[in-house]
């Protein structure tokens, strides 16, 4: 497939890899596993925005979460993705126009909600992803995308690369990652750096404040507080922040008297990204204060009950997700972003 | 306890051209489903393509007018989960008959001495066990745990009620219960400890044929057939049972080992559903109910009745499933199901009592 005679010098410039090529969709059925090889899919693309085909030589063997290795023959032309962090990776890599469908959580970049949607209500409808004809898709890990499904994908002899990060520094390699089975080395180095240097001065901008005892408030329901579980991607990135997470187990559980003893300082709403009537400050905070024991909380007292709206980035481990961090060092230490 | 006063279910004397005609109805209606099954979905994938996609498998003829993927939905994707849902219900309604009439009490169902609370905590600690990848003969440790813990469940019971002179049926009752509720405990502790893998847990013990494939019908279908066939070799031994173990006895039946024999084959075919399928409810419990009351309880009409009714069933609660968005199939079994059976009891309380 790398054969069509057109290879050309890395160029410094991300918009200049556009390349025409003729796109047989032979590929297309070898990556599918098809059973019936005698048939040709109907070619979609006579345009192919092959960016950054000369750094990137395939076949390629990339080793994913769950330890599995796929090798790409050719760049993915048909990719589908069953996690809006899958699909903001992509996109960001210049690779939006390759995907082909997508999951009903999606809402960004703004193009995919257009998308086929095959994931609904977290549901994987394994049939619509295969109509699709996917020469690779992306599954997220820890049961995201059920392992079932990614079994059955793989059975069927699909490419699936699932990905799980839990720390900033394997979302820039699951980034890298994809650039490479992308074909876009180039981009996916460029927007690594951007994302480090990013990192680099929130930390920069937090270093010597107080770190005020943080709870981020993922869900409450009647009594029972989700926060960052302990040893979280989340509580990393509020200690990134500036802020010492108030962590529960590994669930994020949190259990009222453990949360009155750790006597958070700083309260984080993110609910409030989903539930307007805490988006007002006073309306939050006088509806925390009717929760048993969370009068006498530090955070509380003081009126650091903050709606934080930013929750889908924070949360989402995709190249916006030091948007997320900059919004929870903002949120944390609002003097320092003046 | 009067497990046998449960007359009118179990009631004798079928009228054979009844029989035939209500089997053949659900046969045609088996045929319909699994049509209907093969030629819908998600993908808009019509009844004519996927027609023409099975003949050109099965029998090599017709040109090849479809991409690729459209085979694999059909022939890898949408066949086995109609083969298992055919062969899953077949062998649950089955069980579901034989459970019934050993045990003689309307209520058992293929779960009712531990299979399905035995299946689960096996399926269940596989889910959660920290191993990656296992397979064997195309089965994946989920469902080779899931059998194993059926049939162990069963013999476990089986060997406590066991006394001197016998199983008693009561015993056995009690003991399955006991069991299945130690066993479920022990599912309920995994499912709290088992934190991110909890929907895959719940997902399971809900039962749903999403994952159904060629391989592992290989591993069922052979085990549910052969369950069948001996037990429906069995039909007049049942059929004694049904006047209590005395008569049995006294008709020439060794009561203790036909139990044994029963039992076993039942809870094989149950164990074997259950390993690909989860715990699907309702099917077992109710086809043979409707069975006895659209014809009586021979079982020499009833055993494949409940066969071409278990299979009709569950393919036709699968397709709403899958059409309904990927709901699982057990929620619809008991949603369908449960409103249809009550409606058929008060008819047949209007029909007995006019």
């Amino acid at each position: 497939m790398k054969g069509n005679g057109i290879t050309m010098a890395p160029t410094p410039s991300p918009r200049s890899f556009r390349v025409v090529a003729a796109a047989p969709a032979a590929h297309l059925l070898a990556a599918c596993g098809a059973t019936g090889g005698d048939s040709a899919a109907p070619s979609t693309s006579a345009g192919v925005d092959a960016s950054a085909t000369a750094s990137a030589p395939f076949p390629v063997t990339l080793t994913d979460a769950r330890g599995s290795d796929v090798t790409l023959t050719a760049a993915p032309e048909r990719i589908v993705s069953l996690a809006p962090s899958n699909t903001e990776i992509v996109c960001a890599l210049g690779g939006c126009d390759r995907i082909v469908a997508v999951t009903d959580y999606d809402d960004h970049p703004p193009e995919v909600t257009e998308l086929p949607k095959v994931v609904i209500q977290t549901q994987v409808d394994v049939e619509a992803v295969v109509a699709a004809e996917p020469d690779l898709v992306l599954a997220a890990g820890n049961e995201l995308t059920p392992t079932s499904v990614i079994e059955q994908l793989d059975g069927l002899g699909i490419a699936v690369l699932t990905l799980y990060p839990e720390t900033l520094d394997e979302v820039t390699a699951d980034i890298a990652m994809i650039g490479r089975a992308l074909g876009a080395d180039t981009e996916a180095a460029d927007l690594v750096d951007e994302i480090e240097d990013r990192v680099d001065a929130v930390v920069a901008a937090v270093d010597g404040a107080d770190r005020p005892r943080t709870l981020y408030e993922v869900f409450h329901a009647e009594g029972t507080t989700y926060t960052a579980g302990a040893g979280s991607f989340l509580a990393s990135l509020i200690e990134l922040a500036g802020g010492e997470p108030v962590t529960g187990d590994a669930q994020g559980v949190i259990g009222a008297e453990d949360l009155v003893a750790a006597d958070p300082e700083l309260v984080l709403l993110g609910t409030a990204s989903y539930d307007p009537s805490l988006a007002d400050p006073t309306a939050a905070l006088d509806a925390v204060r009717q929760r048993s024991g969370w009068s006498d909380l530090a955070a509380v007292r003081d009126g650091r009950v903050v709606p934080y709206l930013d929750d889908i980035v924070t949360t989402r481990p995709g190249p916006r997700i030091v948007d997320g961090l900059e919004a929870l060092a903002r949120a944390i230490h609002p003097e320092r972003f003046d | 306890m009067r497990a046998t006063t449960a007359a009118r279910p179990l009631v004798l004397g079928p009228s054979l051209g009844r029989a035939t005609a209500v089997i053949g109805v659900g046969i045609v209606l088996l045929v319909v489903a699994s049509l209907g099954s093969v030629a819908m979905g998600t993908s808009g994938i019509g009844p004519g393509q996927a027609a023409a996609i099975v003949v050109h498998r099965l029998l090599g003829i017709g040109a090849v007018s479809w991409p690729a993927s459209a085979e694999t939905i059909v022939w890898e994707l949408r066949l086995p989960r109609v083969v298992a849902g055919m062969v899953v219900g077949a062998g649950l309604a089955t069980a579901g008959a034989v459970f019934q009439a050993v045990l003689r009490n309307p209520m058992a169902d293929p779960y009712v001495i531990g299979t399905a609370a035995g299946a689960s905590l096996g399926a269940v600690a596989a889910l959660l066990l920290p191993v990656a990848a296992f397979g064997w003969l195309g089965l994946g440790l989920v469902q080779l745990l899931a059998f194993a813990g059926g049939l162990a469940a069963v013999a476990v019971v089986y060997g406590i009620a066991r006394g001197r002179s016998g199983v008693p049926v009561v015993t056995l009752l009690l003991a399955g219960y006991a069991v299945s509720s130690l066993l479920s405990a022990g599912v309920a502790l995994l499912m709290f400890t088992s934190g991110d893998r909890l929907a895959a847990v719940v997902s399971w013990l809900l039962g749903s044929l999403a994952a159904a494939s060629w391989p592992r019908l290989v591993f069922a279908v052979p085990l549910i057939a052969v369950s069948f066939w001996l037990l429906v070799l069995r039909w007049r031994n049942l059929n004694a049972l049904l006047l209590g173990e005395q008569q049995a006895a006294s008709l020439g039946v060794d009561v203790e080992r036909e139990k044994r024999i029963l039992t076993g084959l039942a809870a094989l075919a149950t164990s074997a559903g259950v390993a690909i399928s989860g715990t699907i409810g309702f099917v077992g419990l109710v086809v043979p109910h409707l069975l006895r009351l659209a014809f009586g309880g021979d079982h020499r009409l009833l055993l494949p009745g409940s066969l071409v009714y278990g299979a009709a069933l569950l393919v036709l609660a699968d397709l709403g499933a899958r059409l309904a968005g990927g709901i699982p199939v057990g929620i619809v079994t008991a949603l369908i199901g449960a409103p249809f059976f009550l409606w058929l009891l008060r008819r047949s309380l209007a029909v007995t009592h006019a």
